[in-house]
């Protein structure tokens, strides 16, 4: 049993390459051995950001690959298919033979059992891998041939304490390392995986990025402990980190307590997304001028600490006086700058669409029930921050610099807090707003983009959505299913429609509304997945012609999968589709127009006359229910009908000798069919 | 006894460490000279930054082996702030080096330039932070890291895999050094205007202050941009026509010319940004050709 470790050092390989690099490559090695039968006992993978290595334990020394007897072209085949036979499996013409088999005389060849030693077959397993290996983002440097995440110095490869000889593209495998690697000097030999981790221990350096993640948290942890101050670690940020140092190192750095005057969520982002530093928070989970920096060396001098405190407090000096200037200057007076900001070439300015949600907003807030002017002061001033400096250093803030904005000018919370959230959600999983107005501004402010992007054209397709579109229409859903929003979408997908052309905006071709609605359709496929709605009611939704009110196709979605495994919905189910099976088939063999209106005088069986009562109830039934459905009812009322159905299978004859009746019971089935459908696209759900 | 000893280096070397202005950029010239870099002085029109250099643009092209070093004044036109920024300027120092091709030791040879500017690598932490640099206009793209000295920003290092849209074979590498910045943190400035640029008391105010000033009010409110939009069109038309004439350098001049101009017109908020794009890829368009003249005429 043997031990394989491979050691690849690098400049600095970037964090968001590391993971995929430690995976992937392990992934070539383990399908590699599989292949080959070379088995082993356990397998590690490890990074920093100058090293991969790769750790095999209990590898067996030898294969052996047992004889066989290999098939080769047909002997009739032109000879080149023969040469390439002998070539690729390393054979002699005299080793070759013929023989009969059932589709012809072929060449075979007999490979006698051998022993393979794995560490020469690992010589050339282990350049094939690396060549194999496909960076995300990969470069060249030098005039090597070589592309790697970033350039390759060594590569140590040892089996035990040998070494494996190879050569990878410039570089010859041997069994160094660098003992300063700070300036990549003095190679140092290494016996085994064993003596590399003591030298690594001895420069302080952990190579297992699990371990040095643990002691991130665990020195972050004493930190807090003893000064009483709470984390909250941005776990992104954290794996983020742990591959940008090898040598990990904490320091509590602090900034003037006079900074934390000014927003929050700066003061955060410059620490996270600039800085890479852990904000930290006191008991009451407000944020602290404290912070911590994970270095990659022992500050013995102070003064990286020093440094760093010098860097946060230059960036927050700068976003205090943004912060001081950018609230003082009144957001409606700015309005008109915002024609400064494109929105879209061909759609205008940001001004033209503030003016364009501006007025959707006195329609949703009609629809919606809301306070009118509220909506539209919100809808004007929303995008108003874009302009700001503070904005333009902190894109990601957009919304909440706006409405920190909104705050300090006086205004009401339902409006610094819908020019937050109108943005809302910001990814699948986000939370959406939850507020009337910042609702009302959402809703419109996305209908507008879709309406836009929709009229000029530029719809999402394959999987090529540059202006996100998808999400757009997706949060759209989400935020009228989750609000639970009785709104009239059409109405305002009309409107927005109509105040683009009023602005000169012209649509190359009309604006399809049920292009728009369609979408969104689909996007509630996607929604009803995540949901775990089984996939035939997802169809049967998106195929549902019954409304454009996504709450209730959602909740009917939503009760029908938790009936349809119980005997309300297997009732339903088995009734409908032994109505719809006998006009399918019908369908199929007579050329009948069928509407489903049924002639009652041409009724001549009870049954007939029950069954078509009985569809009547249930459509009085659905007219009475348009505001206030309950749809577990509905189930209950579609279920009675099995009986009166059933009845009307056993004693009446549907193909009856008579065109006429035939026809007229025929129109009763699909009538039945119709009015089943008003809940939802019963054809399409399976079973029963 | 020993330890005294020590202690007086010490000391002594913190006063060297602090070095002043000029200081900085004459030792790292000496660093890579000594190096065997060519030391070259400014390129005598207005860039945007030290890449745009020929000694840079146009030697990072073909297999001829390079090395030079520089410093080169750099003009952002809509980075000015009047002067009353601590850290924002619309000119400023890059220092630049550019290797062709790339040396195996180039991060050593790095680490220790740093020491002779007054920052040792052991003392500081010294990240190299992933940045994938790309330049439109120069049809240019590398990758490579920005350097963090203790979490700011000291230096780009590049490898270059394109530029003037031709592929880089074999790869340069370019370090540019933000000078202000550097010397901000060995001289512990906050304020930009306030680094000593001499042994004799003068300072960066004295010396860019007013420039700072009245450039910002050219860049944002007096430059003539009907004035800059002939100049454009005339420059792209002479370029043009010295590629024709296969005269890489001449045209490369125009292209700088264009550029600039094209940054003097951003800043005047004259550009919108369908616009934009068109006038970038302009001037790509034409050190692309730039580039390839410059390729043929090499022998």
């Amino acid at each position: 049993m043997s031990e394989l470790f491979l050691e690849l050092f690098s400049e600095e390989i970037p964090s968001g390459l590391q993971k995929n690099a430690r995976e992937g490559i392990l992934k070539l090695f383990t399908e590699s051995f599989s292949k080959l039968n070379i088995n082993f006992k356990s397998n590690k993978s490890y990074s920093t950001p100058k090293r991969l290595v790769f750790f095999f334990e209990g590898i067996s020394e030898k294969i052996e690959k047992k004889g066989i007897t290999i098939k080769g072209p047909k002997v009739d085949a032109p000879t080149i298919a023969l040469d390439g036979f002998l070539k690729s499996n390393n054979l002699d013409r005299a080793e070759v033979f013929e023989q009969n088999t059932e589709k012809g005389r072929f060449f075979f060849a007999k490979i006698s059992p051998k022993i393979i030693l794995v560490k020469q077959e690992l010589a050339k397993i282990i350049p094939d891998i690396l060549n194999k290996y496909s960076w995300k983002k990969s470069m060249r440097w030098a005039d090597h041939s070589l592309t790697w995440g970033r350039p390759l110095k060594s590569i140590l490869a040892l089996l035990d304490n040998q070494v494996i000889q190879f050569s990878f593209h410039h570089l010859l495998s041997n069994n160094l390392t660098f003992s300063d690697e700070i300036i990549e000097e003095g190679q140092k030999k290494i016996k085994s995986f064993k003596s590399y981790l003591k030298l690594l221990d001895r420069r302080k350096i952990i190579l297992d990025q699990n371990l040095r993640k643990q002691l991130i948290v665990k020195q972050i942890d004493k930190v807090c402990r003893t000064r009483k101050l709470k984390k909250k670690l941005n776990e992104k940020l954290l794996d983020e980190v742990v591959d940008l140092v090898e040598k990990p190192n904490i320091l509590v750095g602090k900034f003037d307590i006079s900074f934390l005057n000014i927003p929050k969520e700066i003061l955060i982002t410059s620490m996270q997304q600039h800085q890479k530093y852990f904000p930290l928070f006191n008991q009451e989970d407000n944020l602290t001028n404290a912070f911590i920096i994970v270095t990659n060396l022992e500050d013995k001098k102070g003064l990286v600490k020093i440094g760093n405190e010098r860097v946060i407090s230059a960036r927050l000096s700068d976003a205090k006086f943004f912060w001081e200037k950018n609230k003082a200057q009144s957001l409606v007076k700015q309005v008109g700058n915002l024609k400064s900001i494109n929105f879209f070439s061909k759609l205008g300015t940001m001004f033209h669409k503030v003016q364009r949600i501006k007025k959707l907003g006195t329609m949703i807030a009609d629809q919606l029930n809301l306070n009118k002017e509220k909506v539209e002061i919100s809808a004007s001033i929303c995008k108003v921050d874009l302009l700001s400096d503070l904005v333009g250093e902190y894109p990601e803030l957009q919304g909440i610099l706006g409405s920190y904005f909104a705050s300090a000018q006086g205004f009401d919370d339902d409006i610094s807090i819908a020019i937050m959230e109108h943005y809302l959600p910001l990814g699948l999983d986000s939370k959406i707003p939850k507020k009337p107005i910042s609702v009302a501004v959402s809703i419109i402010d996305k209908i507008d983009t879709l309406v836009g992007f929709f009229g000029i054209g530029e719809k999402p397709t394959g999987s090529k959505d540059p202006f996100a579109l998808r999400r757009t229409a997706y949060g759209l859903l989400r935020i009228i299913i989750e609000n639970n929003l009785s709104i009239q979408l059409k109405n305002l997908i009309n409107y927005s429609n109509t105040l683009y052309l009023e602005q000169g905006f012209k649509f190359p071709n009309q604006l399809n509304i049920n292009a728009i609605t369609n979408f969104l359709r689909n996007r509630l496929r996607n929604y009803l997945k995540v949901k775990n709605v089984r996939y035939d009611i997802i169809e049967a939704a998106v195929s549902s012609q019954v409304s454009g009110d996504f709450v209730s196709l959602y909740k009917k979605c939503l009760t029908l999968n938790e009936y349809l495994k119980k005997d309300l919905g297997k009732n339903i189910l088995t009734t409908y589709k032994r109505v719809s099976s006998i006009l399918d088939q019908e369908k199929k063999t007579v050329n009948l127009k069928i509407t489903g209106e049924p002639n009652s005088i041409l009724f001549n069986k009870d049954e007939e006359k029950l069954l078509f009562n009985q569809i009547n109830e249930v459509r009085k039934y659905f007219s009475s229910v348009i505001k206030n459905e309950n749809y577990e009812k509905t189930l209950e009322i579609l279920s009675s009908a099995k009986k009166t159905t059933d009845n009307f299978f056993e004693n009446v004859v549907v193909n009856d000798k008579n065109e006429n009746m035939k026809k007229n019971r025929l129109e009763l089935l699909e009538m039945f069919c119709n009015t089943f459908d008003n809940f939802i696209d019963f054809s399409k759900i399976e079973g029963a | 006894m020993k330890k005294k000893t020590n202690k007086k280096k010490q000391i002594k070397k913190k006063n060297i460490s602090v070095q002043k202005f000029q200081d900085t950029i004459l030792n790292l010239q000496k660093y890579w000279g000594n190096y065997g870099c060519v030391i070259l002085q400014p390129y005598d029109m207005e860039v945007g930054a030290g890449t745009f250099h020929p000694a840079t643009t146009l030697r990072s092209l073909g297999t001829k082996p390079w090395r030079a070093a520089y410093v080169q004044p750099s003009r952002r036109p809509s980075d000015g702030r009047y002067g009353d920024n601590p850290n924002k300027l619309q000119h400023y120092y890059q220092f630049q080096v550019l290797i062709k091709p790339s040396p195996k030791e180039i991060k050593k040879l790095y680490l220790k330039s740093l020491s002779t500017i007054g920052i040792n690598y052991k003392d500081h932490d010294i990240r190299f932070v992933e940045d994938d640099w790309e330049s439109p206009t120069l049809g240019a793209a590398g990758l490579g890291w920005e350097v963090w000295c203790d979490g700011m920003e000291i230096t780009q290092f590049t490898y270059f895999q394109q530029m003037a849209g031709i592929e880089c074979k074999p790869v340069s590498v370019e370090l540019t050094y933000g000078l202000e910045r550097i010397c901000m943190f060995t001289q512990k400035k906050n304020n930009v205007f306030d680094l000593l640029w001499n042994d004799s008391g003068i300072k960066y105010k004295d010396v860019f202050y007013q420039s700072e000033k009245e450039f910002s009010a050219y860049n944002f409110e007096h430059a003539n941009t009907d004035f800059l939009f002939k100049i454009f069109e005339m420059v792209e038309t002479e370029c043009k026509s010295l590629l024709d004439k296969k005269l890489s350098l001449p045209a490369y001049d125009q292209c700088l010319k264009a550029s600039h101009v094209f940054n003097l017109l951003d800043s005047r908020g004259v550009i919108g940004v369908a616009q934009r794009a068109v006038y970038i890829s302009r001037i790509r368009d034409l050190v692309k050709r730039a580039g390839s003249v410059w390729l043929e005429t090499q022998t």
